[in-house]
């Protein structure tokens, strides 16, 4: 009796250790990806929402099963917008076995292209420097280039000027950030883009910049396009109000226009500069929470659904960090809808199969996300926007276009 | 003319702030030559505090301004006192590596609220309208910033020249032990120069985020920014630093106005003031006013 007692026993826990074991496979697999971004430090004001979007879409798929039984695992660390910790980052994150990495900086997007490459991860960066792609054939950007930002704004800054050639400054970051656009304006300048590029001025962290835009003034420039972050714009923008210069529409003779890529402008500089901002034209890719629509919508309730804030919600940065979490989502369930084992290889080939009828449309861009082994820019619309009454309106509808 | 006296007035500006700025090293530095390397720290957390009182608290901002400099006044009175009070009597580098530890603790603190990660601005109080005479145009949230930043230079001069506890602090910067020997209580003195470089980096603070927008990253840059402003003017001189001030802010306002730009030059604005400083220092080491020590043995 006890012998029989002992083995039922043994038998129940053998079953029980052997359920314990194999319930992991039983429940599915964990994706891991990786997210290395400026949580502090320098523009952690767009690291902080975009980290935040990429942690909360994380857990909507997990709670809402988008890869069915299988979980996903997003792995989030400060790098403080220094290359050496995102590298550092980056090879614990390889460690831990993702599958997809997620990088923010254009400094160490370049710098770790190499890396992307010999690991043969796909990698989105937050960066979207041209550059980027040429030193890697596993990173994308998820939307189009800066020098493709910078040549649609000069293309509508010529067509809407009236009078001679439109002389136009450039303000941009003191970095390879901020300097990649102007290399390839200057060359669509050669080939016949009707405007003249009289200065190009890096920033500093200035209290005023009164000095260069009386400089600017007497050069008769009209126009500035701003390659940076939303901060020294708005130091700028507040300065040029002081001295009255800044155009009531559009090209106005005597003052100045201000334009701005896609970092340079938005809610944030609205945020910054108040009434100094009025007029601003901006361009992105992506649609806007004061806009409304089945994406921004959705967008709103996500961050709702994690606990965000309203300027969480609203910020554009969010909005860019849902839509590269969501490309990277969307080529696992991609790939296991083709019986694919989750892999970094099966990843990259699902992005660069994703084109034609295989477009992603992530509803918070206002075109389709497209990839090939051509081109690995993202979105390749554009929308214009201006500020008007304290919010960025559209100017026009979404165009096609990236620079070639 | 114009372009020349508009560039004269703006250098003028930015210089005053510079100089707001950088009192408060100065203030810290004259009573204890320590160097208080968290100052950037000290001048975002005012002007994020003037923005709570304002805008979350419904405040109007003169008076959440005044409130922010109090505000700041303790709680840098509080830092000295938890830790730096008793670290008196320690080697200087010691007091210099809390004050360091003292920069990431309030950097994490600030990244904790929305001001690490968000934009604002201040409500718009003022006539957006500049102020324009004889071709030079001021706006009024500079001719603001310069009016208190001439009022709380006047107030500080006039603090150390005059008053007792100002002169307490100058005696102690003189000679610990002799001060001590007549009654002057250092860790008091240590404490109100804490507390009065705080109430002069929420001023400093308020003023630039007027200016700037409130951006974290922007706002804490100015404690390294006026570094070489304090360095010119000479560590222990209020005058220094307002001298000195006002000539970084021309000498950047020149080299924008008239080398950039010309003759392929570009960025001499942020460069210029660091070159005349190190000629400067090379024939004055201690700075335009600062106090040469001589020791004898």
């Amino acid at each position: 009796m006890k012998n029989k007692k002992t083995m039922f026993i043994s038998i129940l826990l053998a079953f029980l250790l052997i359920l314990a074991f194999s319930s992991p496979s039983m429940a599915g697999e964990t994706y891991k990806i990786g997210f290395s971004g400026a949580i502090t430090g320098t523009t952690s004001d767009v690291g902080v929402p975009y980290s935040k979007a990429i942690e909360d879409y994380c857990r909507y798929v997990n709670d809402d099963k988008l890869l069915g039984d299988d979980k996903l695992e997003c792995l989030i660390r400060d790098d403080g917008y220094e290359t050496e910790k995102t590298k550092r980052n980056f090879e614990d994150f390889m460690d831990e076995g993702i599958v997809f990495y997620l990088n923010y900086s254009t400094g160490s997007s370049l710098a770790m292209g190499k890396d992307f490459d010999e690991e043969k991860i796909p990698t989105i960066t937050a960066s979207y420097h041209a550059g980027n792609l040429a030193v890697s054939n596993y990173a994308f950007l998820p939307i189009v280039s800066y020098t493709s930002q910078a040549i649609a704004l000069a293309e509508y800054l010529v067509a809407n000027h009236k009078g001679d050639t439109a002389q136009v400054a450039m303000f941009i970051h003191p970095s390879a950030f901020g300097r990649a656009p102007v290399e390839d304006l200057q060359k669509a300048i050669a080939g016949g883009l009707k405007m003249d590029i009289v200065e190009v001025v890096e920033h500093g962290k200035d209290l005023d910049n009164t000095a260069m835009l009386q400089r600017w003034m007497n050069k008769k420039v009209q126009y500035v396009i701003c390659q940076t972050v939303q901060p020294p714009v708005a130091t700028m923008l507040k300065s040029a109000q002081g001295l009255g210069v800044i155009a009531g529409t559009y090209g106005e003779a005597g003052k100045l226009t201000f334009l701005g890529l896609h970092y340079a402008g938005g809610p944030d500089l609205v945020a910054l500069a108040g009434s100094a901002a009025e007029g601003f034209f901006w361009t992105t890719s992506y649609k806007l929470m004061t806009e409304g629509g089945a994406g921004t919508d959705a967008q709103h309730a996500l961050a709702k659904r994690y606990g965000r804030d309203e300027a969480t919600a609203n910020s554009q940065n969010y909005t860019n960090g849902v839509q590269v979490i969501q490309i990277a989502v969307e080529t696992m369930i991609r790939a296991k809808a083709k019986g694919k084992k989750i892999t970094r290889q099966a990843l990259y080939e699902e992005m660069l199969a994703m084109n034609g009828y295989n477009a992603y449309y992530p509803l918070t861009t206002v075109g389709p996300v497209t990839y090939s082994k051509t081109d690995r820019q993202g979105v390749d619309m554009l929308q214009l926007y201006r500020c008007q009454n304290g919010v960025f309106r559209p100017v026009g509808l979404p165009f096609a276009f990236t620079a070639k | 003319m114009s372009y020349f006296l508009q560039l004269v007035a703006s250098g003028i500006v930015v210089g005053s702030i510079y100089a707001l700025s950088g009192l408060g090293f100065v203030l810290i530095y004259k009573s204890s030559r320590v160097l208080n390397i968290a100052h950037g720290q000290i001048i975002a957390a005012g002007a994020f505090i003037t923005y709570a009182l304002t805008v979350w608290g419904g405040i109007p901002i003169y008076i959440s301004f005044l409130m922010s400099l109090i505000i700041t006044f303790f709680l840098a009175m509080s830092v000295e006192r938890v830790f730096l009070r008793r670290l008196i009597g320690e080697p200087i580098i010691s007091v210099i590596m809390v004050t360091i530890g003292l920069m990431s603790i309030l950097d994490g603190l600030i990244y904790m609220t929305p001001f690490g990660a968000e934009n604002f601005s201040f409500p718009e109080f003022l006539p957006k309208t500049p102020i324009s005479l004889g071709g030079v145009s001021i706006s009024w949230t500079q001719l603001v910033g310069v009016i208190i930043t001439v009022i709380l230079i006047v107030g500080f001069t006039w603090f150390f020249k005059r008053s007792t506890l100002g002169i307490s602090m100058r005696a102690v910067s003189d000679d610990q032990m002799a001060s001590m020997s007549i009654g002057i209580s250092i860790p008091k003195v240590f404490g109100l120069a804490w507390a009065t470089a705080g109430f002069s980096a929420a001023a400093a603070g308020g003023i630039i985020g007027n200016i700037t927008g409130l951006n974290f990253d922007t706002l804490r840059a100015f404690g390294i920014i006026v570094f070489p402003v304090v360095i010119l003017g000479g560590l222990d001189s209020v005058f220094g630093a307002v001298v000195a001030g006002i000539i970084m802010g021309l000498i950047q306002q020149f080299a924008a106005g008239y080398l950039d730009g010309n003759w392929g030059l570009s960025g001499t604005a942020d460069l210029l003031p660091y070159i005349i400083l190190l000629i400067i220092l090379l024939f004055k080491p201690h700075g335009l006013f600062g106090i040469h020590e001589i020791e004898r043995v």
